[in-house]
This record gives C-alpha cells, structure tokens and sequence, in this order.
C-alpha cells in the first residue's frame, strides 16, 4: 500500500508507525473500557429507560447513514473514487420531499375546508414522494457521472475527487440559489405526525418509539436487503461485480462498462434520494448544507464497514449510528463531543482492522 | 508571451488592491493633508477630509470627517442574519430601521439610507460586513450588529475606522467591557435577562430542580451560566449542564440524557432553530411535563410555526415590549402596511431595530454641519461621543440614556409563554 502513496516515507518511519499504532490504539481502547465500567458498574449514570431511549436514536440515523454509505461504497467498488457529492444528491432527496408534501398539503380535497389529500391519501402521496424523491436523486447522479466523472475516467486518481468536491460545492450553492437558504420544514401526513410514537413505559418513564422512525428503519432495511439481492442474484449485479474486479477483462466478456457504471450511479442516487425524503419526514428541517453532514457520516460509516463492500456499509452505518448517539453516555463525557467518539472508534477500528470491519485485503488495483 | 501576460495580469491586480486600500485609508485620523488630492471624478461615494469649504471641526477631530456632496445619501449600515435559520431576526430588524430611516426625512436635503448585509449571525460574517462597510467612507454609523458572535467580531474594525455602532439586540454582558469607545446598545442585556430568568423559575414557577442547555455559542453559553449561577444562588439544583451542536436536527441523545436527571424545567440558551428542534424532541423523550424557558433568542413566529401544539407552555424572555403609545400604535400600522405582518411578531427587535436606526439619525444631525460649499460633513469622532452621550432620547421602546461604557437601556426583561399557539405575557 506504502508503495502507491505519492508521499515516500523512510523504513525507519514505516517501523515506527507499525510499532505506534498498536499501542495507541491499545491506549484508546483502554480508556473506552475504563470509561464504560465506570459509568455502567460505579456511577450508575443512566437506567435503562435512557439506554432504550438513545439506541432507538441511534438505530433511525443509523440507518439513514448506512442507505447513504451504500452509495459511497458502489462507486467506489466500481471506479475506486470518492464520489463526495453524494451528501448533496442526498440534499435534493430531501428537497423534492419538502415540495411533494407542500404541494399535497395545499390540494383540497371535496368539500371538507381542511382535509387535505396528504391526509386523505396518506400512503399514495408517501408512495410519490419517495418515488419523485429517487427519481430526482437517480437522475442528478446519473448526470453528475456524465458531467462531472466520466471525462475524467483516465485521469489521475486525484482529478476526479477534486471534481466531486466541486460537484458538491456547486449543488449546495445551486440549490441555495433556487430555494433560498431558509430551513423548510416538511409538512408530514398525519399518519406519520413527527414526535407521535408508540409509549412504553421503562422504568416509570415514557419511552417514545417514533413511527417515523420505525417507518425509516424497516424501509432502509428492505432498501438495502432489495439492493443486495440485485447485487447477488441478478445479471445487472454480476455485471457490476465483474465491472468492479476488472474493467477491461468484463469489456472483453462483452459487458458494456460506460452502462454499467451509469446505473451503478442511478442505483446510488436512488437509494441516496430515498435517504433524503427519510430525512425530511424524521427530522423534518431541510435547507441546502442538509447532506453535507450526513454525508460525511456516511463515508465514515462506509470506511469502517469497508469500503467496497456492501454489507460492511449496512453494518458500518448503523454502527456510527449507536456509537454516535450512546457513545457520549456510556464515557460519560459531553454530548457535543459525539463526533469526537465516533472518530475516535474509527480510529480503534482501523487500527486493528485497517481494511475496515468487513472489508477485504484489497487488490493491488483498487488500493 | 505568457510570462509577459502573467507581469502584466499582476500589475493590473496590484494597481486594484492598491486602489481597494487607498479607500478605507482616507477615513483615517489625521489624513486630511492626503485625501485633499482625492480624485475629482469620484462622485458615487464621497471622500473624507478637508476640502475648500471644510469646517474647522474637521481638521481636529480624531477621525476626520465624512464628506458627502450635494445628492449623496449618508448611509448607515446594519449587519444581520438575513438567511438561514434565525433570518426573522434579521430581517424583522431591519424593516424597523427602515421605517426610521423613512420617518426622518431628510437633513438640509441630504437623505438618509439603511444598507442591510447579510452576516449570517456568525463571527466571520461580522467581520467581511464590518470590512465592507469600513471601506466605504460614506458609512458613518452601524446600527447592529444583530447577533453578539457578530458583533463582537466586527467591533474592532469599526473602532479603526471611526465608525460609530448602536445595535438594538446584541446582548452579550461583556460586549461593552471590552473598552470600545464606538459600542452601544439600545438592548437589555443578558446579565440582566439570565438572573430575573433564574428568579422567576425558582419563586413563580417553583423549580427545585433544573437542566441547563445551551447551543455553545457566546451569547447561548453565557446567559446559561448566568442562569444557573443564580439559581444555585437561590437555593436550587442545577441537575444537569449539557451543550448542543447548533443546526443538527436530532438532539433525542442528549434529552435522554436530560430527562434521566428528572428536571422539572429545561433553560435553553440559544436561538429558535435549535430551541424548536429541542422543544418537539422533548416530547419523545419523556420530557413532555416538563417547562421549556427560552429566551429572546427563542422568541418568534418561527418557534411557534415550528413547535405548534409541542411548544404550548414555552416561556421566554424578552426585551420589554414597549408600552403603548401614539408613537407605537403609528409605527405597529406603517409596519402591518409595509410588510404585511404584525409589528413584534417575527421577532422581538422590531422596535429596537427603529429605536437605534432613529437614535442614530438623530445624533449625526447633531453633529453634521453643511459648508459654505454646500457639501455636508459628518465628524466621525464628534459622532462617536454624540451617541455614547445621548441622553433622554424618546424612542417606541423607552427612554435611552446611554451610560458610560454604552449600555443606553436598563430595564428588566419581559417574561412571555406560549398559550394557544400565541405568545402572551407570562402571569
């Protein structure tokens, strides 16, 4: 891996850091577990109504994270690039979200002055939103591939990261320019009010488990099950898979690479739009910096996992997700340094796992 | 060739960064020998410093003058969030001053506009807006800036330049003990929000028991501190202290762990993006029968938009809404005219906003003086100490007094609650 870097270190330096990272990371795990017996077994901080609570949390971004981090991991499975606009083609998701349900909440329906058809057809304006929400998404992926990453196939590594950053630049300030830059709140069905939830009691104290959250998670679920029986089962799949091993062997069994890569983009776009109109319905706030976080969240979450590898995307999404929200707690630290935990798993984790969680020794190619 | 582009490009750029600093130098103190060789075909904005029929004022005031020829407009800046989640702040501000700088007309036919620029209620906003209005010498007075981060930012630029502030809402306490000579504030501020906040949770609300959030900027940090030194001051326990990430959209993590403390009421320092965020995720946390208490920041329209039936029995604190008057009652109906909305309800500011546009007017009248060559100019120094020595000025809001280091209002704060998806002022 040394070898490919641009940067040449000395053997000296290499000894080094192979001799330093075990032992730092060594250091920080220790922490994590004197921490963690502490709050758990010494100060008996939280109950268990707590615990419950900050898992839920953790399990709903989690799963948006890890329906982001696919698309990270597709495209770089097949073209071993970063595809950094991927937050914001997550953003315009979320966008056409805020339009359908504004749009349904100002068609009325008969003669009843407030009944609106989002509430009078819940599921049918659900069903159009995710559907629009994933076209729009699909097709600025696609685009974004033609535009922005296919001139550059044969160009070095580093031009077509620099294109997505400015692909991602340029979406954020283009949506700021044409829905201005005020948050939008998006206004839900009542079926799926946001803050209504099942309430169990824990402990004498309500547990909320929110539909829209349960509602995010069983979809991405099915999205990301759907997704990896097309990977497995179906022609297109093995097509990809053959495009990711090696481009110009599959051309030369006759797959159509340019194709392949254009609906790897699609798929990505797809399952990056319908994490953009989850996000609206849960967190309802959406405005133009909406996918940069999120994005980066889920390219963290696609590292851990593996990056590359499908299920370590899934498992590494809902990992960052849990870490993010119960990681403050169980160190008993404060929630604004949440990030802090996070990055600082993944530390641990590529420290011990550098390929990731899932993630396999890499061919020389993809490193 | 492309060497000889390459000179030539450079030369061109320096000759224009030359002329970008030449600019903002002409408002420097005792430059007057300089700027009298400024070019004539500048007519667009007006240059400083003693020309043929300059008074004498301005050969000895500590930052010269403003010279502003026949036509010209005296413009006063304001810079405010005018995007983004706290927008109705600035923007609720601005259409006050807007409605003074309409209300004073004219001064010996030179006219008076207000130039709002976007800082986004962040530090670094403040500075470019500070930066830009610095460089234009027609920019004698600032009203603001809205946000404290903002202002404290963009404070020092204007002392440089001579540029006198006035701001009608920022209200962080240690923003005039920084030793400003140009800072003045027509806003209560937080040091005498926080304590009467804590006051009256603990005496009327009867809390014993308190979570203390706060959004980690200057101003939501501060009056949390101040809130909770008074309470624990008063006899009351202060159970958790905890900080958000400003502008994330799920905060469920950190209420659990709020709600694992069993408070009986929440103090939120911060603005309404975060605060409404907090409000409806307190209901899924098991914080729904507990008291959320605000502040300005999380007064507004856009809270109650926000929260709707979540933020019933919210509480704020605000700057005291004025009383009523013939002044009040004519500036609420030009405001319902011209913007269509009801005075007060974006945000609290409103007639702050007109009160220090208004001030400020009145005070460079006071000191501009026309010249026998019909050009009018305003000494930046003399405008200075004329705002930090208004006295008994009459505005919607009050009588403003300004003290010594520049705080010019001293009243208590007005408590405010969420009842039937309105605010009303608290029993």
């Amino acid at each position: 891996m040394n070898e490919t870097l641009p940067i040449s270190i000395t053997r000296k330096g290499v000894n080094l850091l192979k001799f330093l990272r075990p032992v730092l990371g060594a250091i920080i795990l220790l922490f994590i577990v004197y921490r963690l017996s502490q709050v758990l077994f010494v100060q008996h901080t939280y109950g268990p109504e707590t615990w419950t609570r900050l898992i839920i949390a953790g399990l709903i971004i989690g799963s948006v994270y890890a329906l982001i981090a696919i698309g990270y991991t597709l495209v770089y499975g097949i073209l071993f690039m970063i595809n950094f606009a991927h937050g914001e083609v997550m953003m315009l998701g979320a966008y056409t979200c805020f339009f359908v349900f504004e749009a349904f909440k100002n068609i009325k329906v008969g003669t009843d002055p407030v009944l609106t058809f989002s509430n009078a057809y819940p599921v049918v304006s659900i069903i159009i939103a995710f559907i629009l929400g994933m076209s729009v998404s699909a097709l600025t992926g696609y685009l974004l591939e033609k535009i922005a990453y296919r001139p550059l196939r044969k160009a070095p590594r580093l031009v077509p990261l620099i294109s997505a950053i400015g692909a991602s630049i340029f979406l954020q300030n283009a949506a700021q320019l044409l829905f201005s830059p005020q948050l939008r709140d998006v206004a839900n069905p009542e079926i799926l009010a946001r803050g209504a939830g099942w309430k169990i009691l824990i402990n004498g104290s309500s547990v909320t488990i929110p539909y829209t959250g349960v509602f995010t998670f069983l979809l991405s679920l099915l999205l990301l099950v759907s997704l990896y029986i097309v990977v497995q089962k179906t022609k297109f799949g093995r097509a990809m898979r053959a495009v990711a091993l090696d481009k110009k062997t599959a051309s030369l069994m006759g797959i159509d690479v340019d194709r392949t890569i254009s609906l790897t983009f699609l798929i990505s776009g797809a399952l990056a739009g319908a994490a953009g109109v989850m996000w609206g319905i849960h967190n309802s706030m959406v405005y133009y910096y909406t996918g940069f976080i999120p994005g980066i969240k889920a390219f963290t979450a696609a590292v851990l996992g593996g990056i590359g590898n499908l299920p370590g995307a899934m498992l590494g999404g809902l990992f960052l997700g849990i870490i993010e929200s119960v990681g403050p707690a169980a160190l008993g630290i404060d929630f604004q340094l949440k990030d802090v935990v996070a990055f600082l798993l993944l530390i641990v984790v590529l420290t011990f796992r550098p390929s990731g969680l899932l993630g396999e020794v890499l061919a020389e190619e993809k490193v | 060739m492309k060497a000889t582009k390459f000179v030539v490009a450079l030369i061109i750029m320096s000759v224009l960064f030359t002329a970008c600093n030449a600019a903002p130098a002409a408002a420097v103190p005792n430059s007057t020998a300089e700027t009298t060789a400024a070019p004539a075909s500048e007519t667009t904005s007006p240059s400083s410093g003693a020309a043929a029929g300059s008074p004498d004022v301005c050969s000895t005031d500590a930052y010269g003058c403003a010279v502003f020829k026949p036509g010209e407009v005296v413009k006063i800046g304001m810079g405010a969030p005018m995007t983004g989640g706290d927008a109705s702040y600035g923007i609720d501000i601005s259409q006050g001053g807007t409605l003074a700088v309409q209300d004073a007309g004219e001064f010996e036919g030179f006219k008076f506009v207000l130039v709002v620029e976007d800082d986004g209620g962040t530090a670094e906003g403040g500075a470019a807006v500070a930066n830009k209005f610095a460089s234009d010498p027609a920019f004698v007075a600032v009203a603001g800036h809205i946000y404290s981060g903002a202002t404290s930012a963009a404070m020092p630029i204007y002392e440089k330049a001579g540029i006198v502030m006035l701001s009608p809402s920022a209200s962080l306490p240690t923003l005039t003990t920084l030793g400003s000579a140009v800072f003045n504030r027509i806003v209560f501020t937080d040091a005498r929000q926080g304590p009467p906040a804590a006051d009256y949770l603990f005496n009327k609300l009867n809390v014993r028991k308190l979570a203390v959030l706060h959004d980690g900027s200057d101003y939501g940090k501060g009056l949390a501190e101040a809130v909770s030194a008074k309470f624990v001051e008063l006899g009351g326990e202060v159970v958790i202290t905890e900080a958000i990430t400003k502008g994330e959209t799920d905060y469920t993590p950190v209420l659990s762990a709020v709600s694992s403390k069993n408070p009986e009421a929440v103090y939120f320092g911060g603005y309404t993006a975060e605060g409404a965020v907090v409000v409806n995720q307190m209901q899924q946390t098991g914080l729904e029968n507990t008291i959320f208490f605000g502040d300005d920041g999380t007064y507004g329209a856009d809270f109650l938009s926000r929260t709707g039936a979540n933020g019933e029995g919210a509480f704020a604190t605000i700057a005291p809404i004025p009383a009523d008057s013939p002044e009040k009652a004519a500036f609420d109906a030009a405001y319902l005219e011209q913007f269509g909305k009801e005075a007060g309800t974006l945000s609290p500011y409103t007639w702050n906003g007109y009160d220090s546009v208004a001030g400020l007017i009145v005070a460079i009248k006071s000191v501009a003086v026309v010249g026998n060559d019909g050009n009018l100019y305003v000494p930046r120094g003399a405008l200075v100490s004329a705002v930090r020595s208004l006295t008994d000025f009459h505005g919607i809001s009050g009588t403003y007094t300004c003290d010594a280091v520049g705080e010019c209002n001293t009243l208590p704060p007005t408590f405010v609650v969420v009842k039937d998806g309105a605010w009303v002022p608290a029993p």
